[in-house]
């Protein structure tokens, strides 16, 4: 793990995760020979050229063919070679959703799906280029582990912790040009270990993703109107932070979920999917997406309809409390 | 449509149509726009709508109409500015183009109001369904033709492969392909990405295949377009055209980095004064 400074932080939040991701995969290459890159026709937009300039060798473009792209990383994973394939998350994971499971969940393969762009980020291109389902549908795969970014420190310290990492990985990328800073120091990052990012006792916002910056917004507009809120980072969807959760069960009043994607099988539905084996745990509501096809618009015009704001968040929890 | 329509008339459409490309993308601010992908099949499309296809802007969902698909969905602009040309769309609405809560997004999403018969965007899958549409028309002993717009970057897509099969398969001598070759997709060069023979790959799959080598070129894309539509081979057909991506404006011409990207307005008042003059 390399140490970066603040400046390239301000950097990479001005630019937003392709920018992390692209610079972070440079440096994987110094660092693990055996980590190759495999994208679908998106060196630029994922920005790969990097990469492909650094190691041209170890850079392999399949061609406009995500399901090829899926069962070609998989033949690399079983030879032992560790791949990061690289896709629009609105394609990959759903177009080889049945690779995802038979090649790499069903085999446990050492290998990362990354997904860029994730949720509305697309904004204008439409509906067809919004991942509202990506998690919902490796969630359902076995052995897949689900990584949901916060900030760009933590794109960077999850892409390495990919490296090591045993089984498959899917690593859902949020947060565009102003990707806000929650980590500007060091700090520590593990796979499937929520960070309590605030403290507080009536509300619980567990988020992940770029919207941990609006969830810890949102806690601070309710403490001026006296209400406590904790804030989760629960950058992994799966497996879930277990410890945590039963911690908030205990000891909050209502629970609120906060993620750039369907209300169903995402984020709230893992947390929703764990409280139901507890009786008398707190009332849990859901900041999403929505069940629906979305308007078109730019992504702070969708986030604002979705009342994926600060504002927003804050009057859903008061209106629930 | 017009018996009247001639070469030159649909020419000068093919023109106005670029203007559109370039105001609906400059209108679309810092949302930038695909310009190269729609400035190559310019011509393509123009053919369609003005001459090829029977359809009536004032009945978008007559049953006899003739079904374009752009299966190649981030080309849009080329497909609306065939829209606001003939009638569908008024200019008004085209430059919401983008715009927030506009049913005109970056790809096209379905509205038979407007004459969009599919959403497409996802590459492959306009091209699958397009086979659905030419075998519903068999069923239902319609006469119609399914016209579909593919890129040549979109081959590299399975799904293509494989509906392409299930075509000849079907004898959907009623689905015409046009592949619009500009030999760009996103990454780089199609040739540097996936070098394949697309000839041989659809004549291996058993289409009827002609090879336009001027796709830009309004006489040559419409005698190939009018040969397929009249031909008895049984087969579907495919029209492989050779054609510049960014066609019309200097800088964007074969170029990758105007694949997609937002136009400031030193590079629109350069466009616009090309596309004048040319
Ligand atoms: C299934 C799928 N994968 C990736 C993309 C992203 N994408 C949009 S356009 C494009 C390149 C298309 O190239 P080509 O078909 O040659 O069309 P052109 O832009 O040259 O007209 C890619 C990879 C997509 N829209 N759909």
């Amino acid at each position: 793990m390399r140490k970066v400074p603040i400046e390239r932080l301000q950097e990479w939040s001005k630019l937003g995760h392709r920018t992390v991701l692209g610079e972070t995969l440079v440096m994987l290459g110094a660092d693990y020979p055996e980590m190759v890159t495999v994208t679908a026709d998106l060196t630029p937009t994922a920005r790969l050229t990097g990469f492909k300039e650094a190691y041209p060798d170890r850079f392999y473009d399949v061609g406009i063919a995500e399901q090829n792209m899926i069962d070609f990383t998989a033949g690399l994973a079983v030879e032992g070679i560790r791949p990061f394939a690289v896709g629009l998350a609105a394609i990959v994971p759903m177009r080889p959703a049945e690779q995802m499971r038979v090649a790499l969940g069903y085999m446990n393969l050492n290998a990362t799906v990354v997904g860029i762009e994730a949720g509305v980020r697309f904004g204008p291109l439409g509906n067809t280029h919004y991942a509202m389902d990506d998690i919902a549908v490796v969630r359902a795969i076995p052995n897949f582990t689900i990584v949901s970014p916060s900030d760009p420190l933590q794109v960077h310290k999850a892409l390495y912790a990919a490296a090591e990492y045993d089984g498959p990985i899917y690593m859902r990328l949020t947060g565009g040009p102003g990707f806000p800073i929650m980590y500007p120091e060091d700090f520590d990052f593990q796979i499937g270990k929520a960070i309590e990012y605030r403290k507080g006792s009536e509300v619980a916002f567990i988020s992940n993703g770029a919207l941990l910056g609006e969830a810890v917004a949102a806690a601070e507009i309710l403490q001026t109107k006296g209400i406590s809120v904790r804030v989760i980072d629960m950058h992994t969807v799966k497996p879930l932070d277990t410890v945590m959760l039963d911690k908030v069960f205990s000891e909050n009043k209502l629970i609120v979920t906060i993620e750039e994607h369907s209300p169903i099988g995402g984020l709230g539905g893992a947390v929703a999917e764990y409280k139901a084996g507890f009786s008398g745990t707190p009332k849990q509501v859901f900041a999403s997406l929505g069940d629906k096809f979305q308007k078109l618009g730019d992504h702070a015009f969708l986030m604002k309809e979705n009342g994926l704001t600060a504002s927003g968040l804050a009057a859903l929890a008061e209106e629930n409390l | 449509m017009d018996k009247k329509i001639t070469i030159e008339s649909i020419e000068r459409e093919a023109a106005v149509m670029r203007r559109h490309v370039i105001e609906m993308g400059y209108a679309a601010g810092g949302r930038g726009a695909h310009f190269g992908p729609a400035l190559s099949s310019i011509e393509i499309v123009a053919s369609l709508f003005f001459k090829v296809m029977n359809h009536n802007p004032l009945e978008p969902t007559m049953t006899e109409r003739d079904r374009f698909i752009q299966s190649k969905g981030h080309a849009c602009l080329s497909y609306y500015a065939a829209l606001v040309e003939t009638g569908y769309i008024t200019k008004d609405q085209m430059y919401t183009f983008k715009g927030d809560g506009s049913f005109l997004s970056g790809h096209p999403s379905r509205n038979m109001r407007y004459g969009i018969e599919i959403s497409s965007g996802s590459l492959g899958n306009g091209f699958a369904i397009a086979g659905g549409m030419a075998k519903a028309a068999k069923i239902k002993k319609e006469k119609h033709k399914v016209y579909c717009l593919v890129g040549d970057g979109e081959c590299n897509e399975g799904i293509i492969w494989e509906a392409a099969m299930n075509g000849a398969k079907s004898k959907l001598d009623n689905l015409i392909a046009i592949v619009d070759r500009n030999g760009v997709q996103l990454a780089g060069k199609t040739k540097d990405i996936m070098d394949v023979d697309l000839e041989a790959l659809w004549k291996a799959v058993g289409w009827e295949v002609l090879i336009v080598k001027e796709g830009n070129d309004t006489a040559s894309i419409l005698k190939a377009l009018e040969k397929m539509k009249n031909s008895q081979s049984g087969k579907p057909h495919v029209i492989i055209a050779n054609t510049t991506k960014g066609k019309g404006v200097s800088f964007m011409e074969d170029s990758i980095s105007w694949h997609a990207r937002p136009l400031n307005k030193e590079d629109y008042e350069q466009a616009v004064s090309e596309l004048e003059n040319a």
